[in-house]
C-alpha cells in the first residue's frame, strides 16, 4: 500500500517462522522512493492460556478469601473493609502497568526511538540522537534465578548502558536482526539494510 | 552413537567453584589453566562462580573462556550461603543454555560446588569432583564437612585428587570407592617461572632463603618464628626474604625486632602473583613450612625458578619433587634448621637451568588436561542411574544421615520437576558457541 508517495513494506514476522511462546517479532520498513524513512522493530507480548488479567483477578480474590478467613479467626472483619478498598486499587495500578509491546524505531540520520506501549494504550517514548550512539551491543544478564540476553546502546560520554527493551526479554534470534539494523544506521547513517 | 564414539566426542564442561579469579590461589589457578588447556584441545569449557563485589554477570577471559559470576555474595570464607534448592533455577538455566554435558566441581569447602553437583545429578548430567586439600577427622567442623562430602561423593561418577595422600584422605573421609578416584597432580607454568641467577647477590657468599606464603597457622608461620632466628645464628651468611601477609605477620615482625634481624630478614608484605617470580629468582633456597599440604604448587614454582627447596614432611609434599631437588624435615623447628643446613651444603651442586628443564618435562598443564580428559571419558562410560538407584546410594550413608540425604534429593527432584513445568527446557534459548581462537583452530585442524 502507498500513501502520498510513501511505500510501506511490511517485513517478516519472526513469530510465524519459529513459534516463540511469549513474544512475536514484527519488522516494519517505511521508505519513500527507495530512501528508507523508518525501520520499526516491534516485540509483542503474546497472551497464552488464561488472560493474565483473569489470573491476577483470581489471585486477588483468593488472597481476599484467605485474609478474610484469617481475620475471622483473629478479629471480626474490621480490617477486611480496608482490604476491599486497597485490593481493587492495587489491581488497577497493576493493569495500568501491563505492557503490550515494545519497539525500536530506527530513523536514519536522526536517531533511535525506544517505545513502550501499555495495554492501557499509553505510550512512553525515549529518543536517542544518532551522534550519541557509540555502538549497539548484545550482552547476557545474570540474575539470581535466570540468565537472558539483552540489547543495549553504548552512548558516548555515558557510563551506563541504555537498554532498548525494558519490560520484555526477547530471545537472541530476535535481537540479532535488530542489532544489525542499529549497527547499519550508526555506521552508515545514509543507508539502511532491510532484514 | 556407540560408547566409543561418545567417549571421544567433544565435552561441554562446566567448572564450578566458589574459588576463581579475581580471587587468587591454587584452586583458582588450577581451574584457569585446566580450562585453557581443555579449550585448546577443542572442548567447550564454561566456569561458574559467585559474584565478587560489583563483578557480576558474564565475563570473557583469554581465548574466550566464559565465566558466569552468579550474583550470590560470599557468606563466610568466600563461600556462598548454602540454600540447597536456591541455586537450582540459575544453574539449570546455565546447564540448558550452554548445552552442558558434564559438571566438574572443585574444592570440598565450596558450597556452590556441592549444590551444582547435586543439581547436575538431578538433571542427569555427568559429574566429576576434584578435591584440592587435606582435612582432618577429629574436630567438629571436619566431622560436619566430611558428612557433606559423603553426601556429594555418594553420587559422583568420578573423583580426582591432586596426590596419592589426598586420595587416601578423601576416600577415608567420604567412603568413596577408591576405584572411582583418579590421581592427577597439579602443574606449573614453567614458561612464566624461569630462573635468573643474575638477580641473586653476586661477588659475596651470601645465601638468600625465600619464603612466600600466607602468614597463617596452617602454613606454618609459627614455625618460621622459631626457625629464622636459629638459622641466622648458625649461618651468618644467610639472609631471609619473607613475602606474604596474614594474621601471623605481627609475630614475625616481633621476632625481627626482638633478635635485631632487620638487616637480615626482609618483610615484603603481600606479593601479587605476577611478581612472585621476581621475588623467587632473588633466592637460592625456598623454604616451605606448611603444617598440611595436599600438593603445594609453591614448591613447583620455586623449583621451576631453579631454587633448592626445603620443606616440612607433611601431606602430599614428598610426592611433588624428586629427592635431589628437595630436602624434607618433620615440622619441628630444630629439624627444619638442620634441613636448611643440609640444603646449604648441597647448594654448589644445584644448577638452576637444569632444574628448570627437568621441571618442564615433569609437569605441564597440557598433560593434566589430557589426563582429565580420560576421567571425563570414563565418566561417560559410567552407568546412568535413575532416581531410585541414586536414593539407595544416599540411604546407605548412615542411619540418620541416609534418610536426611534422601529427603534432600527428593525435594531437589520435585523442585526440578516444578521448574520443568513452569519453564520447559525446550523454551530456554541455547547460546551459540563462540568460534575457537584462530591459533587453536589451526592446531585442531
Amino acid at each position: 500500500m502507498s500513501e502520498q508517495g510513501r511505500i510501506r513494506r511490511k517485513g517478516y514476522e519472526k513469530g510465524d517462522e519459529e513459534e516463540h511462546p511469549l513474544y512475536r517479532y514484527v519488522s516494519d520498513l517505511e521508505e519513500q522512493t527507495g530512501f528508507p524513512l523508518l525501520h520499526t522493530h516491534r516485540i509483542f507480548l503474546k497472551r497464552r492460556g488464561l488472560d493474565s488479567r483473569l489470573k491476577v483477578l483470581i489471585l486477588v480474590l483468593a488472597c481476599l478469601a484467605l485474609v478474610s478467613r484469617l481475620f475471622s479467626v483473629v478479629k471480626r472483619g474490621e480490617s477486611l473493609q480496608w482490604m476491599m478498598v486497597i485490593a481493587p486499587l492495587l489491581y488497577l495500578q497493576w493493569d495500568r502497568c501491563r505492557v503490550e509491546q515494545e519497539a525500536v524505531v530506527v530513523m536514519p540520520t536522526l536517531g533511535v526511538q525506544l517505545e513502550t506501549v501499555y495495554c492501557s494504550k499509553s505510550v512512553k517514548r525515549r529518543f536517542v540522537p544518532l551522534h550519541r550512539i557509540l555502538l549497539p551491543v548484545i550482552n547476557e544478564a545474570v540474575t539470581p534465578t535466570t540468565c537472558y540476553s539483552y540489547l543495549a546502546l553504548l552512548l558516548r560520554d555515558e557510563s551506563r548502558l541504555t537498554l532498548t527493551f525494558l519490560h520484555v526479554r526477547p530471545p537472541l534470534s530476535m535481537l540479532v536482526p535488530i542489532r544489525a539494523a542499529l549497527c547499519a544506521a550508526v555506521e552508515q547513517p545514509s543507508l539502511q539494510t532491510a532484514p | 552413537m556407540d560408547t566409543q564414539q561418545k567417549c571421544q566426542m567433544r565435552h561441554r564442561v562446566l567448572m564450578v567453584s566458589d574459588f576463581f579469579y579475581p580471587n587468587f590461589g591454587g584452586v583458582e589457578n588450577h581451574i584457569y589453566y585446566l580450562s585453557q588447556c581443555l579449550l585448546q584441545r577443542g572442548h567447550k569449557v564454561i566456569v561458574a562462580t559467585h559474584a565478587y563485589g560489583k563483578r557480576s554477570g558474564v565475563r570473557y577471559m583469554t581465548n574466550g573462556l566464559k565465566v558466569y559470576y552468579i550474583p550470590r555474595l560470599p557468606f563466610i570464607q568466600q563461600d556462598v550461603l548454602p540454600t540447597l534448592c536456591g541455586s537450582l533455577p540459575i544453574l539449570r538455566t546455565i546447564f540448558v543454555r550452554e548445552g552442558i554435558t558434564l559438571v566438574h566441581g572443585h574444592q570440598a569447602f565450596s558450597t556452590l560446588c556441592h549444590e551444582a553437583l547435586l543439581h547436575a545429578r538431578t538433571m542427569g548430567l555427568r559429574v566429576v569432583f576434584t578435591d584440592h586439600s587435606l582435612y582432618g577427622f577429629a574436630d567438629l567442623g571436619s566431622i560436619h564437612m566430611n558428612k557433606v562430602l559423603q553426601f556429594t561423593l555418594a553420587d559422583v561418577h568420578q573423583a580426582i585428587c591432586v596426590s596419592h595422600t589426598s586420595k587416601e584422605n578423601t576416600v577415608l573421609r567420604s567412603g568413596l570407592n577408591p576405584e572411582k578416584v583418579f590421581v592427577i597432580p597439579n602443574a606449573v607454568d614453567t614458561a612464566m617461572f624461569r630462573p635468573d641467577p643474575s638477580m641473586r647477590p653476586c661477588g659475596t657468599d651470601e645465601i638468600v632463603i625465600v619464603v612466600i606464603s600466607r602468614l597463617v597457622y596452617r602454613k606454618g608461620a609459627d614455625l618460621l618464628v622459631e626457625v629464622i632466628p636459629e638459622v641466622c645464628r648458625l649461618y651468618p651468611q644467610v639472609r631471609f626474604i619473607v613475602g606474604g601477609d596474614g594474621p601471623k605477620r605481627v609475630r614475625l615482625e616481633e621476632m625481627r625486632e626482638k633478635h635485631g634481624l632487620q638487616d637480615r630478614v626482609d618483610m615484603l608484605g603481600a606479593v601479587p602473583h605476577a611478581e612472585v617470580r621476581s621475588v623467587l629468582v632473588r633466592g637460592h633456597i625456598f623454604l616451605n613450612s606448611s603444617l598440611t599440604e595436599a600438593f603445594c604448587i609453591a614448591i613447583l614454582e620455586a623449583a621451576s625458578c631453579g631454587l633448592l627447596t626445603v620443606s616440612t614432611l607433611v601431606g602430599g609434599v614428598p610426592e611433588v619433587l624428586p629427592p635431589d631437588m628437595i630436602v624434607l624435615a618433620p615440622p619441628v623447628p630444630a629439624e627444619l634448621s638442620n634441613a636448611i643446613g643440609r640444603a646449604i651444603e648441597l647448594l654448589p651442586q644445584v644448577d638452576p637451568f637444569s632444574m628448570h628443564n627437568r621441571m618442564k618435562n615433569l609437569y605441564s598443564w597440557m598433560d593434566v588436561a589430557k589426563r582429565t580428559e580420560v576421567v571425563y571419558d570414563q565418566s561417560l562410560r559410567s552407568d546412568d542411574d535413575d532416581l531410585l538407584l541414586r536414593l539407595s546410594r544416599y540411604y546407605a550413608c548412615g542411619p540418620w544421615a541416609g534418610k536426611l540425604f534422601c529427603l534432600v534429593v527428593v525435594i531437589n527432584f520435585i523442585v526440578w520437576c516444578f521448574l520443568e513445568w513452569q519453564q520447559p527446557a525446550k523454551d530456554l534459548e541455547v547460546t551459540p558457541d563462540l568460534p575457537p581462537p584462530q591459533a587453536f583452530a589451526d592446531e585442531l585442524n
